[in-house]
C-alpha cells in the first residue's frame, strides 16, 4: 500500500503533498529529493526510479518536469506503483488541459480532491478519467496554452518522456469551450518511436519500432467505436527467428511482433477483420501497443566519416540522406556526433545555401550537434567540421569518436505501414457527426550510427 | 497526514512564510464564518484555498482550526471537500478541537446525497483519533449497508482505518466478519477489492494473537472463494486484478486440472496494456507450473513477447520495473533467452541503471552460436563516451570469456582494448587479462607479450595495479624486465597509497626472486625493508612472515609463495542460490529490482501480507534437540537472523551493489592476500555471533580452514560401512552459526510437497510436538516458530558412519491444508534421496503414536 504520494519541481518545491498511512517520517520529501539529485555525484548517474532509504521505500518517474514521488514501507509491486505514478499523470492532464508546473500550483485543490478518490488508505481505488468525472466538483482553471512553448511535435521532446508523448490536444475532459458548447471530437494518433543501429559499413544491425494507438476521445455520451486496421496485419512471428530479415520485406503485409491492449478494448472480431470495438473513455489512453522488428525502411541514412588532416587536426563529413516521400517533411532534426576527447577548437562548414541550420561543438562534453529545423523526403544535406586536437592523435582515430546519433520527428508518416482503415462513430442521429483526427507520427528512440 | 513542515527554500511570492498572513486569514475567515450573503460562498473557497497552500508548502495553519470548522457549515461541496481535507490534516494535532467537526461529520454521513455520505465517512475515519473511536461505529455500520456502492467502497476501507486506530472497537463490532461476507456477495467489484484489501490486513494483524484470525487468513486462499473471485476479474479494475492476483498465487490448486483451468482463465491477462497486470499474470503462471518442467518451460516462452512489449512501451521508469523481471528470468534459464540477445542491446540514451542490466543480460545468455555478435557489440560499447557503462562492457566481455569455449577470438579482443591506451580500458582489462590467466594459464604467452608493453606509469588504478603486479611475478620469467619494473615500483614504495598494490608487490618481487634470483636479490631486500617499516598491519605482517621464512629455509619459502597452481575452474558465485529462489519467489515485488530477498531491506511487518514463509525472525531456537547446553545469548544470536548474516556477506562481496541503502557489511579487499585469494569463496566467519561459547567457535574456524571435519566428535568405532537403510547418528550436534553457514552454501539438492496426513496436523499444535517426534527418528532441529496454522522448521541429521555429512533441512508446515514443503540439503549427495525418503516416512507417522 502507498503511504505517501508527492509531487515536486526539479528544484524540490513540494508541489502537492498526500499522506495516506502516517507511516513514513514527514520529511520524505526533502529526503527523496536530496537523494536524487546527489546520487553519485562523481560517475553523473542519475537515480533509479526506485530505491531504498533507511526502509522506507521511494519510486519516482518524471513526467513534464516534474517529479512524481510515492512511498511504502511494504514489498510491493514496483511496475503497480510506477504504472500508477504515471497514470495519475495522465489523470490530472485529463482534467487541467497541460500539465506543468504552473498548471499543477493553479489547480492543487483539485489535484487534492483527485489524489482523495484514486487512493484510500494507501490502496488504489481507480485512475479512470470516466470513474472519476462524478466525484470531481472543482472547475480546472486553464493555463493558457498560448503562453506555453509552441506545441505541436517538438513539444513532445520537452516533456522530457522520450516514451510517452503527449498528443497536442491540451482541452480539458471537463472545461468548456469558449461560447459554452462542447466540441464533438476524437483523437486518434499513431505514434511510432524507431530505434535503428546502423553497423560502420552503414548495414542495419538491429532495428525495431515501439508504437502505439493513443485516443482522446471528447465525445458525448460514449458512443461505441470501431477502429479498422490493416486486414493483413499478422501478429506474432512464429518459430521464425525474430531477426530474419530475408523475408516479407515486398508482401506489404504489416507483422507485428506482439501487442496489447486497453482493457475497454473487444477483440471479438479482430481475428477475422483485424477491427477492434471499444467504448472510449474519457480522457486520453493507449487502446494499443505494439512492438515490429521486421524489416522496415529506415527513414534516414546516415554517413559520417572522419579523417585525419595532418597533425593535430582531423576532418569529419556527415551525410544525411533522407529516404522518404518528398510530400512529407521531418523536422526538429538533430544530429550528434562525440569526438576525440583532446578537441579543443572546431571549425563547421555548411553547403551554400543552407537553412534552418545551426552548428555547436559542445566543449564540456566533446560533441558536436548539428540541428536541422525541416528536411524534406529525398533531399540530401551534408556538414563539415574541421577538428583541431590539444595532442597527436592515438592510432585509430575512428575509435575515439562517434557514434553518431539523431533524433527527429516526421508528421504523417509512420515506418511500419500500420494503418487506420477507418473510424466508424455509432451514430446518434442523422447530424451528429464529430470531428475525427487519425494523425501519424514517428520519431527517434534510438537511431544510432556507428563509425 | 500534514504535509511536511519543510523549511522555507526560496521565499517567493507564491511561497509566503510569515505569521502574518496566517493572522489575516484568520480574520478574513472570521468575517465570513457566518455569512450567508451571495457570492459568500466563492469568497470563502478563496480563502480556504489560500489555507490549504499554505498547508502544502509547510506553512502551520492549524491555529486556523476553529475558524475554519465554524465556515464549514456550508451546502457547498467544494467547500466541504477543502473544509475535510484541511481537518484530515490537523485533527492529530488538536484533538480536542476535533471534537467539533463530529458533529457536522456525523449529519453529513446522513446526507441524502451519497457522495456527501461517503466523503463525510471518509473524512471521520481519516481523523484518526483513538477518543473520537465511539462516533465511527455507528456511521461505518450502515456505510456498510448503504444502498450506493461508492459509500460502501469507502466503508470498506473505513473499517480498515478503525481497525488501525482501534482494533479492539473494530474487532468487537464484528466488522471482519461483516465485510467478509460483503466480499463474497457484493454487486460492486470495488467494494469486493476494499473488503479484500481490509480482510488481508486485518487477519495478517490479528493473525499473530489469534487462532481464529489465521484460520480466517487461510480461507482467503480456499477455493471458494479464489473461484468466486477468479470469475468475476474482468469486472475488476486493474489495480484491483492486481489484488486478486496476488492472492491466487498463493492458492495451492489441487491437481494440474486447476492448475489448465486457471492459466486458460487468465491467459488474456497477458495482453493487458498495464505492466502490473501482466506481472502478476506471469507470477501466477510461473508459480503454479514450478513442479511441471515442461509446462514451467513454456510458460517462460509464452511471457517473452508480452515482456519484451512492456519493456519498449511506456515510460523509462515503466520499462525499466519490467526489465529488472526479464533480467531476473534470463539469469534463471539464460538458454531460453539466448536467441533473444538483440533485445538485450543498449541504446545509446537509456539511463546507466538499465544499460547495467542489459550488460549482465547479455553476459548471461552469451553461447557458443551468438558470442561472437555479443563481443562484438560489448566491444562497441567499451569505447563508448559513457565510462562507467564503458567499464560495465568490458567486465563482460571477461566474463563471457571465463564462461565459453572460444576464448581465443575474446582473448583477441581483450588485448586489442590494451591497445587503445585509455586509461580506464586498460585498468579494467588488466583485471580481466589477470582472472583469465588464473584460468586459462596456455594463454599465458600471447597475453604476456601485450602485457610486458604497457608501462606501469600509465596504470593508477589499484585494482589494475595490483593485477599487472601479479602479472609480472607469476609471468617474471617469461617477462624480460620483469625485475627492473618491480624495482622502479619497490623505489617509489611510499608514493604508493593503496595496501592491496603494496601486499601484491611484496609477493610479486618473492616470487620474481625466485625465478632469477641475481636480478632480483637487491630488490627484494629494498621491498622488505619498505615493508618492515611500513604503517600498514597487513603489510608490516606480510614482510615480517616473508622474511623470517626465508631465514628459515629458502626452498620452504617457495614452496608456500610459487607452489605450482592449479587453474582455477570456476570462480565463486556472488549469489547463494538459496538467495536466487527466495528473490524468484517473491517475483512482482521491490526484492527482484533490489536483488535481494525481502527480508535484507524490509523490517518483519512490512513485508506484505501472507508472507508466511518468511517469519524467520519468529523462529526459536530448538532447545530441545540439542544435548549440548544453549546458553541463552546463543538462541539470542541466531534467533535474530538466521541464515541472514551469511548472505549479507555474500551479497556484499558481489558487484551488484545497485547503490541502494542497503548497508551491508563491506568486503575490505585489501586485506586479502593473494595467497588467501583461493578460500575467498568461504564466507568470512565473524564470531560475534557466537559469544562466550569458544569451544565450537574454534571448531568452526577450524573447519572454515579446511584443517578437517571436527564438527562434532565421531561416534567411537565407527562401524563399517553398511548399505542402506541410512543410518543417523543419534547424538548428532550442529551449532547454529555452522548449521547458517552450510545452509548458505549448500544448493538445495531435493525441494518438494508432501501430504502429511490429517491426523498428523492434527497432532500438530506447537511446534514442538513435531521436534520431539522427529528427535525420536534422530532428526535434530535447529529451530522452530511459527503459529498454526503455519509453522516452519530447519531440521539436521548426521549420517552415522561419516561425522561430517550433514543433511540440512526447511520444512514449511501449513496444518490447514495438511501440506509440508520441505527442502533438502545435503553434504552427500549420493544418500540425499534415502535421507529425504527417511524423513518422510519419519513426518508421516506424525500423530498415529
Amino acid at each position: 500500500m502507498i503511504s505517501q504520494f508527492f509531487v515536486l519541481s526539479l528544484r524540490g518545491d513540494n508541489i502537492v503533498f498526500r499522506d495516506y498511512r502516517g507511516d513514513v517520517p514527514k520529511g520524505s520529501a526533502e529526503i527523496f529529493f536530496r537523494k536524487v539529485k546527489f546520487w553519485k555525484e562523481d560517475e553523473e548517474e542519475e537515480a533509479p526510479p526506485v530505491f531504498n532509504l533507511d526502509g522506507v521505500n521511494y519510486f519516482h518517474v518524471k513526467v513534464a518536469g516534474l517529479l512524481f514521488v510515492a512511498t511504502t514501507r511494504v514489498n510491493m509491486s514496483p511496475s503497480l506503483v510506477l504504472e500508477l505514478l504515471q497514470r495519475i499523470a495522465r489523470v490530472i492532464k485529463d482534467y487541467l488541459g497541460v500539465l506543468n508546473e504552473d498548471s499543477l500550483r493553479k489547480n492543487f485543490v483539485l489535484v487534492y480532491e483527485l489524489l482523495d478518490e484514486v487512493i484510500d488508505f494507501g490502496y488504489v481505488q481507480t485512475t479512470s478519467t470516466e470513474v472519476l468525472k462524478s466525484y470531481i466538483f472543482n472547475e480546472p482553471i486553464v493555463v493558457d496554452a498560448a503562453r506555453l512553448p509552441p506545441l505541436g511535435p517538438a513539444s513532445m521532446f520537452m516533456q522530457g518522456t522520450k516514451r510517452m508523448p503527449g498528443t497536442a490536444v491540451t482541452k480539458s475532459v471537463v472545461a468548456n469551450e469558449p461560447g459554452g458548447r462542447k466540441r464533438e471530437e476524437i483523437f486518434v494518433d499513431i505514434i511510432e518511436k524507431i530505434s535503428v543501429t546502423f553497423s560502420s559499413s552503414g548495414y542495419i544491425l538491429t532495428s525495431e519500432i515501439d508504437g502505439t494507438i493513443q485516443m482522446k476521445s471528447y465525445l458525448t455520451g460514449n458512443p461505441e467505436i470501431r477502429l479498422a486496421l490493416n486486414e493483413d496485419l499478422s501478429i506474432g512471428r512464429d518459430g521464425r527467428s525474430i531477426y530474419d530479415y530475408s523475408s516479407s520485406s515486398g508482401g506489404g503485409m504489416v507483422i507485428l511482433d506482439d501487442c496489447n491492449f486497453h482493457e475497454s478494448v473487444h477483440l471479438d472480431s479482430f481475428d477475422i477483420d483485424r477491427t477492434l470495438t471499444l467504448v472510449p473513455p474519457d480522457g486520453e489512453f493507449p487502446v494499443m501497443n505494439y512492438r515490429m522488428t521486421q524489416e522496415f525502411k529506415p527513414p534516414f541514412r546516415i554517413n559520417a566519416l572522419i579523417e585525419e588532416a595532418g597533425p593535430f587536426r582531423a576532418e569529419v563529413i556527415l551525410k544525411i540522406r533522407a529516404d522518404f516521400s518528398s510530400n512529407i517533411t521531418a523536422n526538429t532534426i538533430l544530429v550528434q556526433l562525440p569526438v576525440p576527447t583532446y578537441t579543443n577548437r572546431v571549425s563547421f562548414e555548411l553547403e551554400p545555401g543552407a537553412v534552418g541550420n545551426t552548428t555547436d561543438f559542445r566543449e564540456a562534453n566533446k560533441r558536436i550537434e548539428w540541428g536541422l529545423k525541416k528536411i524534406v523526403g529525398g533531399s540530401e544535406h551534408t556538414l563539415r567540421a574541421k577538428l583541431t586536437f590539444s595532442q597527436e592523435p592515438h592510432a585509430n582515430i575512428m575509435k575515439e569518436a562517434g557514434p553518431v546519433s539523431m533524433t527527429f520527428t516526421i508528421p504523417m508518416y509512420n515506418a511500419s505501414r500500420l494503418q487506420v482503415r477507418y473510424l466508424q462513430i455509432a451514430k446518434k442521429s442523422k447530424t451528429y457527426n464529430p470531428y475525427r483526427w487519425v494523425r501519424y507520427v514517428t520519431q527517434a528512440n534510438s537511431y544510432v550510427a556507428r563509425i | 497526514m500534514a504535509p511536511p513542515a519543510l523549511p522555507q527554500k526560496s521565499p517567493s511570492p507564491s511561497q509566503p512564510s510569515g505569521k502574518g498572513e496566517v493572522a489575516d486569514l484568520k480574520i478574513q475567515l472570521r468575517q465570513h464564518a457566518g455569512s450567508r450573503a451571495p457570492g459568500a460562498d466563492d469568497a470563502k473557497r478563496e480563502l480556504f484555498k489560500k489555507v490549504i497552500s499554505y498547508m502544502t508548502i509547510g506553512v502551520d495553519v492549524s491555529s486556523l482550526f476553529s475558524e475554519m470548522v465554524m465556515c464549514s457549515a456550508t451546502s457547498d461541496i467544494v467547500l466541504k471537500k477543502m473544509c475535510y481535507l484541511y481537518v484530515g490534516n490537523y485533527a492529530k494535532g488538536n484533538p480536542d478541537l476535533a471534537l467539533l467537526t463530529i458533529n457536522f461529520l456525523q449529519k453529513d454521513c446522513r446526507d441524502e446525497d451519497p457522495m456527501i455520505r461517503g466523503l463525510a465517512l471518509r473524512s471521520l475515519c481519516s481523523l484518526r483519533l483513538a477518543n473520537l473511536v465511539e462516533y465511527l461505529v455507528g456511521p461505518l455500520g450502515s456505510g456498510l449497508k448503504d444502498n450506493n456502492s461508492y459509500v460502501r467502497t469507502v466503508a470498506a476501507i473505513g473499517v480498515l482505518k478503525l481497525y488501525h486506530i482501534s482494533a479492539a472497537t473494530c474487532v468487537d463490532a464484528d466488522f471482519p466478519s461483516t465485510l467478509k461476507a460483503l466480499l463474497l456477495k457484493d454487486s460492486d467489484a470495488q467494494v469486493v477489492a476494499n473488503c479484500l484489501s481490509a480482510l488481508q490486513e486485518i487477519w495478517s494483524l490479528e493473525a499473530a494473537t489469534s487462532e481464529e484470525a489465521s484460520r480466517e487468513r487461510e480461507a482467503l486462499l480456499s477455493k471458494p472463494v479464489i473461484y468466486y473471485l477468479l470469475n468475476r476479474i474482468k469486472e475488476f479494475n486493474e489495480w484491483a486484478q492486481c489484488l486478486v492476483l496476488d492472492l491466487v498465487v498463493k492458492y495451492i490448486p489441487s491437481d494440474s486440472n486447476e492448475i489448465f483451468d486457471i492459466m486458460n482463465l487468465l491467459e488474456d491477462r497477458l495482453q493487458h496494456a498495464n505492466g502490473a497486470v501482466v506481472l502478476a499474470t506471469i507470477k501466477v503462471f510461473l508459480h503454479l507450473t514450478l513442479s511441471m518442467t515442461d509446462v514451467h518451460q513454456q510458460v517462460y516462452e509464452r511471457i517473452k513477447a508480452p515482456l519484451l512489449t512492456l519493456v519498449s512501451s511506456g515510460s523509462q521508469e515503466q520499462s525499466y520495473a519490467v526489465l529488472s523481471h526479464l533480467h531476473l528470468l534470463v539469469m534463471r534459464a539464460p538458454m531460453l533467452f539466448s536467441s533473444d540477445y538483440k533485445h538485450f542491446y543498449c541504446q545509446y540514451n537509456e539511463p546507466s541503471y538499465v544499460k547495467k542490466l542489459k550488460l549482465e543480460m547479455l553476459t548471461a545468455v552469451a553461447n557458443e552460436s551468438n558470442t561472437y555478435e555479443i563481443v562484438t557489440e560489448l566491444c562497441e560499447y567499451a569505447a563508448n563516451v559513457d565510462v562507467p557503462i564503458a567499464r560495465e562492457s568490458i567486465r563482460a566481455v571477461g566474463k563471457i570469456a571465463l564462461q565459453q569455449y572460444d576464448v581465443n577470438a575474446i582473448v583477441d579482443r581483450l588485448l586489442q582494448f590494451l591497445e587503445m591506451e585509455k586509461d580506464y580500458v586498460t585498468a579494467e582489462t588488466l583485471v580481466l587479462v589477470k582472472d583469465l590467466l588464473r584460468k586459462y594459464p596456455q594463454w599465458s604467452h600471447d597475453c604476456i607479450a601485450v602485457v610486458g608493453n604497457i608501462s606501469s606509469k600509465n596504470v593508477q588504478e589499484p585494482k589494475a595495479k595490483a593485477a599487472l603486479i601479479w602479472m609480472l611475478g607469476e609471468y617474471s620469467q617469461d617477462m624480460l624486465d620483469a625485475p627492473y619494473i618491480l624495482e622502479s615500483l619497490i623505489e617509489n614504495w611510499d608514493d604508493e597509497h593503496s595496501a592491496e598494490v603494496r601486499l601484491h608487490l611484496l609477493t610479486a618481487i618473492l616470487k620474481c626472486f625466485f625465478k632469477r634470483p641475481p636480478e632480483t636479490q637487491k630488490a627484494l631486500g629494498a621491498a622488505l625493508a619498505a615493508g618492515l617499516a611500513d604503517s600498514h598491519q597487513d603489510v608490516h605482517d606480510r614482510a615480517l612472515f616473508y622474511y623470517r621464512l626465508l631465514q628459515y629455509n629458502v626452498s620452504v619459502a617457495e614452496s608456500v609463495v610459487n607452489p605450482p597452481k592449479q587453474a582455477v575452474s570456476v570462480f565463486a558465485d556472488t549469489q547463494s542460490s538459496e538467495i536466487k529462489d527466495r528473490i524468484f519467489d517473491e517475483f512482482n515485488s521491490l526484492s527482484v529490482i533490489y536483488q535481494k530477498p525481502s527480508y535484507m531491506f524490509t523490517d518483519k511487518e512490512h513485508r506484505g501480507p501472507f508472507e508466511f514463509s518468511e517469519d524467520l525472525g519468529s523462529l526459536s531456537v530448538g532447545v530441545e534437540s540439542a544435548d549440548t547446553v544453549s546458553p541463552a545469548q546463543r538462541v539470542e544470536a541466531s534467533d535474530n537472523d538466521l541464515l541472514l548474516s551469511t548472505s549479507e556477506k555474500e551479497e556484499s562481496r558481489g558487484p551488484s551493489n545497485n547503490g541502494s541503502a542497503y548497508s551491508a557489511p563491506v568486503y575490505d579487499g585489501s586485506s586479502i592476500s593473494m595467497a588467501a585469494s583461493q578460500t575467498q569463496s568461504v564466507p568470512t566467519f565473524q564470531n560475534q555471533a557466537l559469544p562466550a561459547y569458544t569451544p565450537q567457535a574454534i571448531l568452526a574456524i577450524d573447519d572454515l580452514l579446511g584443517l578437517g571435519p571436527s564438527v562434532a566428535p565421531a561416534p567411537a568405532a565407527a562401524p563399517p560401512p553398511s548399505p542402506p537403510p541410512l543410518k543417523l547418528n543419534p547424538k548428532a550436534v550442529i551449532d547454529p552459526s555452522t548449521f547458517q553457514r552450510k545452509w548458505g552454501q549448500l544448493s538445495v539438492s531435493l525441494s518438494k510437497e508432501i501430504s502429511m496426513g490429517s491426523k498428523g496436523a492434527a497432532a500438530l499444535t506447537t511446534p514442538q510436538v513435531l521436534l520431539r517426534h522427529m528427535q525420536g527418528h534422530s532428526i535434530q532441529c535447529i529451530a522452530s516458530g511459527g503459529q498454526a496454522p503455519n509453522f516452519k522448521f530447519f531440521f539436521y541429521a548426521q549420517k552415522a558412519e561419516e561425522p561430517a555429512a550433514f543433511y540440512l533441512v526447511e520444512c514449511v508446515v501449513n496444518t490447514f491444508s495438511s501440506k509440508a514443503q520441505i527442502k533438502f540439503k545435503a553434504e552427500d549427495q549420493s544418500t540425499n534421496h534415502a535421507f529425504s525418503a527417511l524423513f518422510q516416512s519419519a513426518l508421516s507417522t506424525l500423530g498415529m503414536s
